[in-house]
């Protein structure tokens, strides 16, 4: 990066740290910050260790202190400390860490980064954001005022919880919570109790009030509606496309789903030589569809610096977004985490490294293009081309 | 002091009662009151037999049980190891849940019980609990749109618990049926039955009891007057220390005993076999490799040796057998207690640990220049 994008970069993230209202997290005093700024070598230097009260006074002035540096990344601790600012962990005094997720297209068994556009890594992890938030909802009780979503600003998204009840959990309980999470561990047993019937005799049922036992069971319900919606050779059929099922295994799930429904919504496992069969299968299939494969480390670690919501990724220009729960399924990260200070204008660039670029085009796909050389693009267009080293500042 | 406070010492109402009777710990010891007999006992049979339960229960009266609680955890700190923590936790967690199951279940009346709403509350999680309605029997349809208040007596064989609370309490080694992927779990509550939340009672027990242990800063005057309690029961923890964490290499502060095996190692005296074992079952113990062993010796331990003994000792995170403790070594004629050291520690990875834990700046022998 030369000097003159380097202090292009500085000077214009820190207008829009003037203009922006970056609210700092509850307890700001009480965390770690670290920050990044625009060097020039290759590597990158976090200093860290800082207290609010180091960097900027206090959270009133991190604003000020945000548009004075104009840092390339900004983060704090997901922990709570003594004294935030000491240098050694151990004189920190850890208080408690708010429960962080992270979603990362790079994790995400349905993405393979070498053929993946950006566009279509952002759409994967914004599914598997959908699913992790109803599991952190529906399982775990998280309700909207815990929890703080955001866009990370390059290729994923952050979930901070913020729950009292978490707050001091350790690591290797944190771990418990990404196993569920990813569904690492499950056991057939696990899903499955003995109940006593009206005669007191014992019977093998699907947990279901609650758990992956739930959601397997609810699969089932609505995988059996669809048999019945169907004629039977068609729904015979579909039944053989599940692993370990035969012909007499298919027929005998077919007369259960078809006869025995109420026993079915119970969660009665002793219908049939078949359920059991159908409840492995399905438990696969739920497990793949509605695990997510959340970043292991970043959950365990109890003393992780996380970016600021409201910053700029410096590897991008993206604003780290935060998104309300209700207007996730809206959210569009190229056009949402857009700053807005960036779009007034056009700027001079020197393009280095042509290609397609993700933002400012119609269709985002590959069509829109940069050829190399000096130019006049709109300004987000040149920050993320420059953040990204793809472009060196030109002379306007 | 009631007499539930002595059934149940840890409790934040018995730790009141301590403070209101007035009695000065210092004053107990000193008058060799029989409170520090019992607690003694408490301690060794934490070590022993897994339980603080007193053999002879009619010898001794509330004052002294109550008491015999803080004076065995002032035992437990002179000790001042993490296995004679670990096991006296484990055994007032343990006495504590025979008896409250008992007492969960009892409907005697007798005062010295306690119910579960009472111990759910002293562990904060009152609030965090709360029965499951009963079902009729063969519906076994959602039954989380009952909400009931925790039933303390017997009633219900479900409870729901705080996902946090659940955490923080069970531990995943327990078994896959304890994994939180494996269980019920919606809205932020955990499914347990009754018995679950009576074992997630007891870590909690478990819990408070090791909370502070070891303290420092026992009076100078107490820890001289339990010396000889201190003395034994580190005889007897020795004899079951396991495996150890260390991993830095100082022989200067190896026990005098080892330190002199080693020295004569060095100087090609020949050494008794089982002298040879404890040496190597030591150096084992700290995780030195075969290769190690040989430069440590200089050269003496021949590759023979070490490698067959070595393969017994070790397996797959540490050493299978612990090294000997001193008293088994000075039947070997190994150790004479050079320099009193055991009363240090009477285990020599006791001993190790401690002096690796008080010094300052070790440099690990390995990575030491060469003179």
């Amino acid at each position: 990066m030369e000097r003159r994008t380097r202090e292009y970069l500085t000077g214009r993230f820190g207008d829009y740290y003037r203009g922006a209202a970056v609210t700092p997290p509850p307890a700001a005093s009480d965390r770690e910050w670290g920050h990044i700024p625009f060097t020039s070598g290759e590597g990158t230097t976090m200093v860290r260790h800082q207290s609010l009260l180091d960097i900027a006074g206090g959270p009133a002035d991190l604003p000020d202190f945000l548009a004075r540096e104009g840092p390339r990344h900004v983060y704090f601790s997901a922990a709570r400390y003594d004294d935030p600012g000491s240098r050694s962990m151990a004189e920190k005094g850890w208080q408690s860490a708010d429960l962080i997720f992270d979603l990362d297209a790079d994790h995400l068994p349905s993405v393979d980064p070498e053929t993946a556009s950006y566009p279509e890594m952002l759409a994967a992890c914004k599914e598997a954001l959908v699913d992790l938030l109803d599991l952190l909802q529906r399982d775990f009780g998280f309700g909207d005022e815990e929890m703080q979503i955001v866009f990370s600003g390059s290729r994923g998204y952050h979930v901070h919880v913020r729950d009292e009840s978490v707050r001091t959990l350790d690591s290797d309980a944190r771990r418990e919570i990404v196993d569920y999470v990813r569904g690492i561990g499950l056991a057939e047993d696990g899903l499955i109790e003995s109940r006593p019937n009206e005669n007191g005799v014992l019977q093998k049922h699907l947990r279901l009030d609650g758990g992956w036992g739930r959601r397997v069971h609810e699969e089932l319900l609505s995988y059996a509606d669809e048999l019945r919606e169907m004629s039977q050779p068609a729904a015979l059929e579909r039944l053989q496309e599940l692993d370990g099922v035969g012909e007499t295994t298919a027929d005998s799930i077919h007369d259960t789903v078809t006869d025995d429904l109420e026993q079915l919504r119970r969660g009665n496992l002793e219908i049939g030589s078949g359920a059991r069969t159908l409840v492995r299968a399905l438990t696969e299939r739920v497990v793949d569809d509605q695990s997510v494969p959340v970043d292991e480390p970043v959950t365990t670690d109890l003393r992780r610096l996380i970016r600021l919501p409201g910053s700029l990724h410096g590897d991008t220009g993206f604003v780290v977004e935060p998104i309300e729960l209700d207007a996730v399924a809206e959210f569009d990260p190229l056009e949402d985490a857009v700053a807005e200070r960036f779009r007034g204008r056009r700027v001079m660039i020197d393009v280095t490294d042509p290609g397609p670029v993700p933002v400012g085009g119609d269709g985002r796909d590959d069509s829109f293009r940069f050829s190399e050389g000096t130019q006049s693009v709109r300004e987000f267009v040149g920050v993320y081309l420059l953040a990204r080293g793809r472009a060196e500042k030109a002379a306007e | 002091m009631e007499p539930v406070d002595a059934r149940y010492p840890f409790l934040g109402r018995a730790r009141e009662a301590v403070r209101a009777s007035g009695v000065d710990l210092t004053t107990l010891v000193a008058t060799a009151d029989p409170v520090v007999d019992r607690a003694r006992e408490r301690v060794e049979r934490a070590l022993l037999d897994g339980t603080t339960e007193s053999e002879t229960p009619h010898d001794w009266d509330t004052r002294e049980e109550l008491l015999s609680y803080p004076v065995a955890r002032i035992l437990v700190s002179l000790l001042d190891a993490d296995a004679a923590v670990e096991k006296y936790a484990t055994a007032e967690a343990q006495t504590a849940h025979t008896r409250f199951t008992s007492d969960f279940v009892s409907s005697d009346g007798r005062r010295d019980r306690i119910d579960r709403q009472t111990l759910l509350a002293e562990f904060d999680l009152a609030a965090d609990c709360r029965a499951e309605p009963a079902r009729p029997t063969g519906d076994s349809t959602s039954s989380r749109a009952g909400r009931g208040t925790a039933s303390t007596r017997r009633g219900s064989d479900w409870f729901w618990l705080g996902v946090g609370s659940y955490l923080s309490l069970a531990d995943p080694t327990w078994g896959t049926e304890w994994r939180l992927v494996n269980r019920e779990l919606a809205d932020g509550e955990v499914r347990v039955t009754r018995e679950e939340l009576d074992k997630l009672l007891e870590a909690g027990v478990r819990a408070r009891v090791a909370a502070g242990l070891p303290f420092e800063g026992v009076d100078d005057a107490v820890a001289a007057e339990l010396e000889r309690e201190v003395s034994d029961l580190r005889e007897l923890l020795a004899e079951r220390t396991g495996t150890t964490e260390v991993d830095t290499l100082a022989p200067e502060l190896f026990p005098p005993c080892l330190r002199g095996l080693l020295d004569r190692v060095r100087q090609e005296e020949s050494i008794s076999p089982q002298a040879r074992f404890a040496l190597l079952a030591f150096l084992a113990a700290i995780g030195l490799d075969q290769q190690e062993v040989l430069m440590l010796s200089h050269g003496e331990l021949t590759v023979d040796t070490v490698d067959k003994t070595l393969e017994v000792l070790r397996d797959g995170d540490g050493t299978q057998y612990p090294p000997p403790s001193c008293r088994t070594l000075e039947a070997y004629g190994v150790c004479e207690n050079t320099d009193d050291h055991r009363s240090v520690a009477g285990h020599p990875l006791d001993y190790y640990e401690k002096k690796l834990r008080r010094a300052d700046d070790v440099t690990d022998w390995r990575e030491r220049e060469t003179t």
